[in-house]
């Protein structure tokens, strides 16, 4: 839920990562937390295992700087994702203002797609949210890998909303910042 | 709501951060802060803790959520108040309106008790303030318009977004 605050003059947003087990929304945010300029970012916080999976959520807020007098903020998350993290999933969710589905493109992950996107719609929607309703971006992460699904067939299945799309490889940070800048802006264009 | 956000004017800042100093004053506390239950920080009064108070924002969201799950399985409907307490530090926190979390940081010069007290007071004021503003954001989202976010302020936003996202 973004939240305006004319006193101060900030605006802050918040975006969510989403997407099933290993397919890369902590890299996503590792590799934006690397790239953008220190006084762009605020410190990284990751709740994750022993293991490096995550936990809980990792947060990472990026501060636009002064944009016509207000201080934009935006406030990127991951959720967990492994399935029998929902509880934490759904709690990431409240407040959204964004999101992006990070799919791994692996023909052997396909189910953990669709299964993980409609793991998302009911999640929001037991907040009241349509879908429809929140901006999204797809990203089909992974494709350099050798086993991957086309991305038009992706798109078939993931994307019947026709949400704008990116390909990745978000290990080497390829298509992480386009995807990045279409999800801020569609979050700013609610606003305005 | 405005769009389905939400806002904060300035009289209702100043409200807010009024009852916030007398809070902090009155229970002998460090610090004070203000953040939306979607971990957004909403105001910070007292000593500028030496810590990232952005990223203390989300993860005492994300604790007060936790702990409202935990709530509902043991058949409560919240916990409307966590306590931390630390060997030197400690934290009250408390759901207010069930939409902000009120945070009073803490040391050994005051008590427990005493922040509790007060900060259930702070509680009831800041209760008004906060209805008074859910009201008025109900109001301005019929004129549906947020005046100082017009066309100039996204083409100023999103060429800052295409300058600094970028590899």
């Amino acid at each position: 839920m973004s939240l305006i605050n004319y006193s101060s003059r900030e605006i802050n947003c918040k975006i969510v990562y989403y997407g099933p087990g290993l397919c890369g929304k902590t890299t996503n945010l590792q590799h934006i937390y690397s790239r953008v300029p220190q006084e762009t970012r605020g410190k990284m916080i990751s709740l994750a295992t022993e293991m490096d999976r995550t936990l809980f959520f990792d947060f990472l807020p990026l501060e636009l700087g002064q944009i016509r007098g207000f201080r934009t903020r935006f406030h990127l998350y991951t959720v967990p994702g492994q399935v029998y993290y929902n509880a934490s999933r759904k709690l990431i969710l409240k407040g959204v203002d964004g999101i992006v589905f990070v799919a791994d493109s692996q023909i052997d992950r396909f189910d953990a797609n669709v299964e993980s996107l409609m793991n998302m719609h009911d999640n929001l929607s037991e907040h009241g949210l349509a879908t429809e309703k929140v901006p999204l971006v797809m990203q089909y992460n992974k494709r350099d890998l050798p086993r991957v699904v086309s991305v038009a067939d992706l798109e078939k299945e993931l994307n019947p909303s026709q949400a704008p799309y990116f390909e990745a490889v978000a290990l080497r940070g390829a298509g992480v910042f386009d995807t990045l800048k279409v999800a801020c802006k569609l979050v700013l264009k609610t606003l305005g | 709501m405005v769009k389905g956000n939400w806002a904060l004017f300035e009289e209702d800042f100043y409200s807010i951060s009024l009852i916030l100093q007398t809070l902090m004053r009155s229970a002998g506390s460090r610090s004070v802060m203000l953040i939306d239950k979607t971990g957004q920080l909403i105001n910070s009064i007292g000593e500028p803790p030496g810590f990232d108070v952005t990223s203390f924002s989300s993860l005492a969201a994300a604790d007060f959520a936790a702990n409202a799950q935990l709530a509902e399985m043991v058949g409560e409907k919240d916990f409307a108040t966590l306590v931390h307490q630390g060997t030197n530090e400690s934290l009250y926190l408390s759901l207010i309106a069930n939409r902000v979390i009120l945070v009073v940081l803490f040391d050994k010069k005051t008590s427990l008790g005493l922040v509790r007290l007060k900060a259930r007071r702070a509680s009831d004021e800041l209760i008004v303030v906060l209805n008074r503003l859910f009201n008025k954001l109900q109001y301005r989202n019929e004129e549906a318009t947020v005046p100082t976010l017009g066309a100039e302020f996204l083409a100023e936003a999103d060429s800052e977004i295409d300058s600094l996202f970028r590899e």
